[in-house]
């Protein structure tokens, strides 16, 4: 994987085989989990991370709550969506909600590992939300 | 009235003779009256004219005698008189009116013959006549007649004349000398009229009685046939077309008896065409009510294939979700496997590897239950079976389809469910199309921003009332004008545009809450908001069943 272990990586999900799944799949790097937007809001109070990988559909707050909240605490993280709803973002407005990438599900763990290191190793400014991912 | 209402029911052969027996008696009683009458006229005067003949022959004979007054001579003339039967009396007066002679009898009770006073005898030449009747009313008539006598020039030289010879051309007169006096009896007159009275009356008899007997017969041989035709048509009208009228004429009855037979005919023609088309019927109707029954089937089918339609959004990401982690886990188990051979494969990495199996299978077990729900929601409605089951429960599958287009539509979600949900008996599928009905209808009528709530209520039972279960479905939309409101349940009602509704949504949803027993009521006002609020009544052996918590968030 890559050496940036030091990145911390903030996963919500209310699917519990979801987080598991991204927390192995990520577990080069500094791996947390929310089980839903409260529990995220909450835990992005406390720390600032590099990365949020948030699905969109949850009871209670959902994922567009935490996005918001992001964006308005700390700009600059990165956010990557994953949703069931393949409709709900098309490639190529990504930029308009100010996020790094969307995610379909269900995805390979090539895209979701890419569209990672692509959102990381991004510059803030020319963050193109280009991703190799979204019609899956 | 009461003679007519009788004639009317009597036969017609009864009703031809009475009528013929009257009509031969009026007339024979005319005739036989007017010819009777007009006989005894002819009589009566034949026995004047005799009586005025006989009177008037005495009184010349008698002449003589009455000068002479020789009372044995005059009597001979009278009893030569009296061998006619009808004289009963008669006398010959003298001129002062002393009776020289008479024969019969004078002394009937109740007759006075001698009536006539001296003024009224009459004139010479000229017949006295009266009538008059007896006790027994018997007619009587008297007829006096002068007896008159030459005046002669007495002389010397005619005296021989007088003794032998008339000589005319000496008379200078005539004087009445006395009067005969005849009584005649129409006894025998009337005899003869009350005989042919009675002869006419046996006649009448006779010509009535063979009239009868000539008629019962022809009757018969009209009414035999008619009366055959009315036996028939008693049979038909029982619904026996198997006879027919066996009449072989060739007057109006064998006419009549012809056409009949060929009404007959085509009565049993049209018949056999009823029967015919009645079985045709039966079987056309049968066959109708199965398409129908298929067309029915199939806009339900079609209304719910909409619905599954705009289900497909939540249903992908309903399946995406199990697939996201069935993939990614299938992918990373493959992914370690490559990494290392078998022998490098550590316990930790087995243990990963049986974990990841474990989520695959969890996972693919989710789908499968996914898409049965979706199975039972779209099965064809041909068989519903009811079973034991759980409002909230359907209701949160329902949601788990649908929720996500709220979301697209930006639509907020209440959900108020009553924990203390009975459960009911229900067709699980049938009503999750009613309740995504109820909420894509919401749906469709909400701007973005608005919020639905869905409540579920127990309704627990009181007196009578059984108790029920409420599911209320509210949205703060457009609303329903009062006008609309009347026809939202009709089917084919939609005012969505062309393509967006078949306009049977909510009349199927009626139909099947109808099943259930249950109704559904609409509470609208426009640019407020609409309430739909589904109620299904529990039985009566349902109400007792254990209330189960079925909180499941």
């Amino acid at each position: 994987m890559l050496e940036a272990s030091e990145k911390a990586i903030l996963i919500v999900d209310d699917e519990e085989v979801m987080r598991e799944f991204l927390s192995e799949v990520l577990e080069d790097f500094l791996v947390e989990t929310a089980s839903d937007g409260n529990e995220a809001i909450s835990k992005m109070k406390h720390k600032t991370y590099d990365l949020i990988i948030t699905d969109m559909k949850m009871p209670g707050v959902s994922g567009e709550e935490v996005v918001q909240f992001a964006k308005k605490t700390c700009p600059d993280s990165k956010i990557i969506v994953i949703s069931g709803y393949s409709s709900l973002f098309s490639v190529g407005n990504t930029t308009r909600f100010g996020i790094s990438a969307f995610l379909s599900k269900p995805f390979t763990i090539k895209q979701i590992r890419s569209e990672v290191e692509k959102s990381l190793t991004k510059n803030k400014k020319n963050n193109q939300g280009e991703s190799g991912a979204g019609n899956a | 009235m009461s003679f007519l209402g009788k004639f009317r029911n009597i036969s017609l052969r009864e009703k031809f003779i009475i009528v013929v027996s009257l009509v031969i008696v009026s007339s024979m009683l005319i005739i036989s009256g007017y010819l009777t009458k007009r006989q005894s006229e002819i009589y009566y005067q034949e026995l004047v004219n005799r009586g005025q003949a006989l009177v008037a022959n005495v009184a010349y004979n008698a002449e003589l005698g009455v000068i002479l007054e020789t009372e044995g001579d005059l009597n001979e003339l009278l009893k030569a008189v009296a061998r006619v039967d009808d004289i009963v009396y008669a006398q010959i007066l003298a001129a002062d009116g002393r009776v020289l002679t008479e024969i019969g009898s004078d002394t009937r009770e109740g007759l006075s013959l001698f009536y006539m006073n001296a003024e009224e005898m009459p004139a010479p030449d000229r017949y006295t006549q009266k009538r008059f009747f007896d006790a027994e009313d018997i007619e009587y008539i008297e007829i006096v007649y002068p007896v008159q006598t030459r005046k002669q020039q007495l002389s010397r030289e005619n005296l021989g004349t007088v003794f032998g010879f008339r000589d005319d051309s000496l008379a200078v007169g005539y004087e009445t000398i006395g009067h005969i006096r005849l009584v005649v009896s129409t006894a025998d007159l009337k005899k003869e009229i009350n005989r042919s009275e009675t002869a006419s009356i046996i006649l009448t008899l006779m010509v009535v009685f063979s009239a009868i007997i000539i008629m019962t017969a022809f009757v018969r041989i009209i009414t035999q046939p008619i009366k055959t035709l009315v036996d028939i048509t008693d049979q038909i009208s029982k619904g026996d077309l198997g006879k027919t009228v066996s009449i072989d004429r060739r007057d109006e009855i064998g006419l009549l008896a012809e056409s009949f037979n060929r009404m007959i005919e085509s009565l049993k023609m049209s018949q056999q065409e009823i029967e015919e088309y009645n079985r045709t019927l039966e079987g056309k109707i049968i066959e109708r009510t199965h398409e129908l029954e298929d067309a029915q089937s199939q806009l339900i089918q079609s209304e719910k294939l909409a619905g599954i339609g705009q289900l497909a959004a939540g249903v992908a990401h309903e399946l995406n979700n199990p697939l996201g982690g069935i993939l990614g886990y299938a992918q990373f188990t493959l992914e370690k496997m490559q990494k290392k051979n078998i022998a490098q494969l550590t316990e930790k990495d087995y243990e990963s590897f049986k974990k990841y199996l474990r989520d695959i299978e969890s996972q693919t077990r989710r789908c499968k239950a996914i898409v049965q729900n979706l199975l039972r929601f779209s099965r064809s409605s041909s068989k519903v079976e009811f079973s034991e089951i759980n409002i909230n429960q359907v209701l949160e599958e329902t949601l788990t389809f649908v929720d996500h287009q709220l979301v697209m539509n930006q639509i907020g979600l209440v959900k108020e469910l009553d924990p203390e949900m009975p459960a009911i008996q229900g067709n699980p599928g049938q009503l999750q199309q009613v309740f995504t009905n109820m909420i894509i209808n919401a749906l469709h009528a909400s701007p973005a921003g608005t919020q639905m709530t869905i409540t579920s209520r127990y309704l627990p039972p009181l007196g009578e009332f059984p108790g029920a279960i409420e599911i209320d479905f509210s949205d703060q939309g457009v609303g329903i004008s009062e006008e609309n409101l009347k026809k939202i349940f009709e089917p084919f009602f939609t005012t969505k545009e062309v393509g967006k509704g078949t306009g049977l949504g909510l009349s199927v949803s009626y139909g099947i809450i109808k099943d259930h027993g249950g109704e559904i009521k609409v509470k609208s006002k426009v640019g407020v908001g609409t309430t739909f609020s589904i109620i299904i009544p529990l039985e009566k052996r349902a109400a007792a069943v254990d209330k189960t918590d079925v909180e499941k968030q």
